[in-house]
């Protein structure tokens, strides 16, 4: 018998009773009267920056990160990018970025989180840059988790993160720190 | 009457200043909890639903896990299956020895630390850097976590500043600032993540329908070290498993607002494929005393938990002891549990570190009965040998005087003559019921003598 096998067959000689799946779609989950103003909330709360797009998404960006040297995205949209996730050497040029940009697909109103499915070669980008921002569409906000996992897709790339606000931990004796390994901040841009 | 869990709590209570603030930094946890409990309406449903999830599933492993298993391999991930910790850890050598790998970042694993896979791999020249910040802090200082979310715990800014000092971390003598503290280690860390050549993770969860593993993390430094490495390995325990995405939304609303008091980590991140055409994603299946543990009539269900670490927090005897007092690697009331059905006669002195309040088993998110369980691990001690001396020879006079009625007359005729003892004499260490509070005074007339006359009138 192979590993697995021996594995499964000591498992079914020892369960006992075994248990009916639940009923979940009786679940009675939070729904907030406006999403976006709850979404917004939540991502301050977790430590999310959000703004709304005005004018140039480019001349945006400038203005939130005058300082940003190495602007790293595969979107289109962002012509003042200095590196292309999909196009770098390997993942640890990304190093170094201030500020990478991302899509987005959906945010989840009871926590700030944000479906981003890998659409970029490198996926370190979303991490690596010390600033991210994501550029979210304003109306696809959904009330909670159950709703979002019924909309999670991916791309080629067989990899998604939901992410809500920036990198963090109090793991130095309880006090909450912005940016631990990933990205210091995020900024959250409603187009 | 102590155990070792009491002696040892005895020396962590010396420190006065510290185990009050270990008490309170806890009950805070325990409180943010409480309030993101009570921010959702639904809280008491979610925990009868990730309940019963739990129980089908961990009911229905071997469906489960095969279907994981060939959803994981039509994504293209190699799978291993291991049988025990032995196997386990071969299994992570062979793969990166086959890679040529000298160095390895890891996420936050409670099964690498339940195999010790760590010393096993250093011994064969494998350098093996944890990325999460409290992990790093601990294998810097050669230490074991102290809790399984909040592993560095038992450290002050103090002892992170030095220690970062000595290691060369940081350069500003005597800054113990812990943002100054933490921004160094991410320096230090990068530089560990553009190195690696294989990078490791646990997994929160693992989806037998798609095939994928999610791992929950604040700092994203399992994204980190999956992001650099064209190796990703990951590491699970068989009860990881569930069916679905339908299932996973129940635990990731749970699981931090349980465990941190926080609404989500910041990253819930699934890995589906090897991230790269050139790249690998292993995942190794570990069983590791988990097949025999499902057939424990009163102890199976710990194989629900979700390791949230809410049982700790909220545990009078965990907050006024600390993590190092257990002898399981695991500590509060989920540890002392895990540890008993891993090696009941090594573990029992945790039994102990238990007042039956059952705080953890009503904010347990997934309603595992710790505090139940624990009871019944104490009736067990005598069967297993590590029952107390002291403790059986009074519980066998009491069962003595209790089964005979001539001798509990007598003993509650002359028990108020005790009431005269000196005070002293009954605190003088013979007596284990005096120890830390006073004595009870007997009445003076039992109460069945008190009975007895209220019938005759």
């Amino acid at each position: 018998m192979s590993k697995k096998e021996d594995i499964l067959a000591r498992y079914r000689a020892h369960v006992r009773e075994r248990f009916d799946r639940p009923v979940l779609d009786d679940i009675q989950a939070i729904t907030y009267p406006d999403p976006l103003a709850q979404f917004v909330r939540m991502s301050q709360t977790v430590g999310g920056r959000v703004v709304e797009a005005e004018g140039n998404i480019n001349d945006l960006i400038r203005k939130l990160f005058p300082e940003a040297k190495e602007i790293a995205s595969n979107l289109p949209e962002i012509t003042i990018a200095t590196r292309n996730p999909d196009t770098v050497e390997s993942a640890r040029a990304l190093n170094g970025t201030d500020v990478g940009v991302i899509r987005g697909c959906f945010g989840v109103a009871e926590n700030g989180c944000i479906w981003i499915p890998q659409t970029m070669k490198e996926k370190a980008v979303c991490f690596i840059s010390e600033n991210l921002v994501i550029l979210l569409p304003k109306d696809r906000i959904v009330n909670n988790m159950h709703e979002a996992y019924r909309q999670v897709e991916f791309h080629d790339y067989g990899y998604g993160t939901f992410i809500s606000g920036p990198s963090k931990t109090a793991d130095i004796a309880q006090v909450l720190v912005m940016g631990a390994q990933a990205a210091r901040s995020v900024t959250v841009v409603l187009v | 009457m102590s155990t070792l869990h009491s002696e040892k709590a005895k020396a962590f209570l010396q420190d006065e200043a510290y185990s009050q603030w270990h008490d309170n930094t806890f009950w805070s946890v325990r409180t943010k909890r409480d309030t993101m409990a009570r921010g959702l309406p639904e809280w008491e449903q979610l925990r009868e639903k990730a309940s019963a999830i739990k129980r089908h599933t961990v009911t229905h492993l071997d469906e489960y896990l095969d279907q994981f298993a060939t959803n994981a391999e039509k994504n293209g991930v190699i799978v291993h299956w291991a049988a025990d910790a032995a196997e386990f850890n071969e299994t992570v050598y062979g793969i990166l020895k086959e890679h040529g790998v000298r160095k390895m970042v890891k996420s936050k694993s409670m099964l690498t630390e339940e195999c010790e896979m760590n010393p096993y791999l250093e011994a064969r020249g494998i350098e093996v850097v944890e990325t999460d910040l409290g992990e790093r802090i601990i294998q810097l200082k050669g230490q074991k976590p102290s809790h399984i979310v909040m592993p560095a715990i038992h450290l002050n800014h103090d002892d992170v500043g030095e220690l970062f000092e000595e290691k060369g971390i940081s350069d500003e003598k005597g800054n113990h600032d812990p943002t100054y503290l933490t921004y160094r280690a991410r320096l230090s860390l990068r530089n560990e993540f553009l190195t690696a050549d294989a990078g490791m993770t646990g997994a929160n969860f693992g989806i037998a329908a798609t095939g994928d593993i999610v791992v929950c993390t604040n700092e994203g430094n399992a994204d980190m070290s999956t992001s650099c490495p064209k190796l990703h390995i990951a590491a699970i325990g068989l009860e990881k498993v569930i069916p679905d995405y339908e299932c996973l939304a129940v635990f990731q609303r749970m699981l931090c607002r349980a465990g941190t008091g926080q609404p989500t980590t910041t990253y819930t991140s699934h890995f589906r494929k090897a991230r790269a055409k050139d790249a690998e994603m292993h995942i190794i299946l570990v069983d590791n005393g988990r097949s025999d543990w499902v057939g424990n009539p009163d102890h199976w269900e710990v194989l629900k938990c979700i390791r949230c670490g809410s049982c700790m927090n909220t545990c009078p005897v965990y907050r006024r002891s600390g993590g190092y007092s257990y002898s399981y690697f695991i500590p509060g009331p989920v540890g002392i549990n895990l540890g008993m059905l891993r090696n009941p006669r090594e573990h029992s002195g945790n039994v102990s570190a238990c007042t039956l309040c059952l705080s953890c088993q009503s904010v347990c998110p997934v309603k595992i009965d710790l505090g139940d369980q624990v009871y019944k691990w104490r009736q067990e001690l005598r069967a297993l040998g590590a029952a107390n001396k002291g403790k059986k020879a009074l519980c066998d006079a009491m069962s003595l005087m209790f089964g005979s009625s001539g001798l509990y007359r007598t003993a509650t005729a002359v028990s108020p003559l005790l009431n005269i003892l000196p005070h002293g004499l009954v605190h003088s260490g013979v007596n284990p019921w005096a120890e830390g509070h006073e004595m009870m005074e007997f009445p003076k007339k039992p109460f069945h003598s008190i009975f007895k006359d209220l019938e005759k009138e």
